[in-house]
């Protein structure tokens, strides 16, 4: 809500202290990780279930393909963690099971090439501001 | 007695010595280049290179010859190793010695020690250039990443397990990369560029791949508060990936002057952020976006107009 008002100085603070924050850049809640920017780590269900949480590689991705391809014509949000994807829907065709069926990509018997994730990485956009900034992610997943 | 066994004692050293001393300038030469060139990563094991003296990490790297090591040094090697290091206007043969320098240390284990303990001068310049790692603490620029840390391969970018078969399966980002155009944040590949000049094609369809899409060229321009340049916002980059819906209308109202937007909200993952600063090129990335200079008007002007 507040930020439908801009202007106010401690807001401009704020935004001055995030600046300088992402200038300084590279010490985020991330520990040693330094993966590709944009990679975003699923894991909703992957830890629960004893699988390696999922990583999806959005540089691999968007070489292949335009961003409206997945987020518009295959409906996910843009949201990491905020699809509710899990492998009945894949099987089923839906998300990454559109393309990931062997016809157009490899198919859902190659677990270990999604869920490839050390354990008990939460779910992020690696790399991203919000990372960065150091607000950890809520449940249900990161914006 | 011990004047016989005195003489072959001293042809033994005398012996001994020429061989070590040869070696010992050449090992000279290769130290040097090492403390010049080498010695950024492999002093410190920096993207997995060796470090000087780690008799285990070298250990396969000097079973598998010393030509395939000399071509690594002079040709590089994927994913860090530049060729030469980096040192291109260093002759060949200066290059292998510094190789053999290096591996002469790993078989030493104690390399500095080892080559400058039996000269007395070179023991006393010892000191002064030590080869032992600099701690973190001294390093420059302690809290940017190096450019040997920027886009590892996937068993070493730290989320990715490397326990795993199939993280050893994935692409190497560098891989690609390295034929794109580059630019300073994110994944260092400047994508718009890259697109511009089909150096990708990535599909429009799922399963189509002519499909095109209808680029808007229509630009948006929105002055914004203080001295930052106003924001052009060019419609053209943005429908050569994206579909209409995928802004309008959730994110921004396709109305003039009906969307409130600001650098917080930006940062926070709203408006613009909700790709920049995740997926598109992040927010320290300023004038990109903040591209058109403000007409500075004289007051007095102004007042007249």
């Amino acid at each position: 809500m507040t930020i439908r008002h801009p202007g106010a100085s401690w807001r401009g603070a704020l935004a001055a202290a995030l600046v300088v924050t992402i200038c300084i850049g590279g010490i985020g809640t991330s520990g040693d990780a330094r993966a590709e920017y944009a990679d975003v780590v699923i894991n909703n269900y992957s830890d629960a279930a004893g699988m390696r949480p999922v990583i999806f590689p959005h540089w691999f991705h968007r070489i292949r393909f335009r961003c409206k391809v997945c987020h518009a014509d295959l409906g996910f949000q843009f949201k990491a963690g905020g699809n509710e994807i899990n492998m009945v829907k894949i099987i089923d065709g839906q998300f990454c099971g559109a393309c990931h069926n062997g016809d157009i990509a490899w198919s859902v018997e190659n677990c270990n090439l999604c869920h490839s994730g050390k354990p008990g990485t939460p779910t992020q956009v690696h790399e991203s501001t919000i990372q960065k900034l150091a607000i950890q992610p809520q449940a249900g997943g990161q914006q | 007695m011990n004047r016989t066994l005195r003489i072959p004692a001293l042809a033994l050293a005398i012996l001994g010595c020429a061989p070590f001393g040869a070696a010992h300038a050449q090992n000279d030469k290769g130290k040097a280049i090492y403390d010049k060139v080498c010695v950024a990563c492999h002093s410190a094991g920096i993207a997995g290179a060796p470090k000087l003296g780690d008799a285990k990490a070298w250990e396969p790297r000097i079973k598998a010859g010393i030509d395939a090591l000399y071509e690594s040094a002079l040709k590089g090697k994927a994913p860090a190793m530049p060729a030469k290091g980096g040192a291109t206007d260093v002759p060949d043969a200066d290059i292998k010695a510094a190789v053999d320098y290096m591996v002469a240390a790993a078989k030493d284990g104690a390399p500095a020690a080892a080559a400058t303990a039996p000269a007395g001068p070179a023991a006393q310049a010892a000191p002064a250039t030590p080869t032992a790692p600099r701690p973190a603490a001294l390093s420059f620029n302690r809290l940017l990443k190096p450019a040997s840390k920027r886009n590892p391969p996937p068993p070493e970018d730290g989320i990715h397990d490397p326990d795993n078969d199939g993280t050893h399966a994935l692409q190497p980002p560098l891989q690609v990369f390295e034929s794109l155009p580059r630019s300073n944040a994110g994944n260092r590949v400047d994508w718009v560029k890259a697109l511009d000049n089909n150096l990708i094609g990535p599909r429009w369809d799922r399963t189509d791949p002519a499909a095109a899409p209808v680029v808007m060229d229509l630009n948006i321009v929105r002055e914004v508060k203080g001295s930052m340049p106003d924001v052009v916002y060019p419609h053209k980059q943005h429908t050569a990936w994206l579909d209409c819906s995928n802004c309008h209308p959730q994110i921004f109202i396709p109305q003039k002057g009906a969307n409130q937007i600001s650098m917080a909200a930006i940062l926070l993952g709203q408006k613009c952020g909700v790709c920049h600063g995740k997926v598109a090129f992040p927010v320290s990335e300023c004038r990109i976006c903040h591209s058109k200079k403000k007409n500075v008007m004289p007051v007095k002007n102004a007042q007249a107009n």
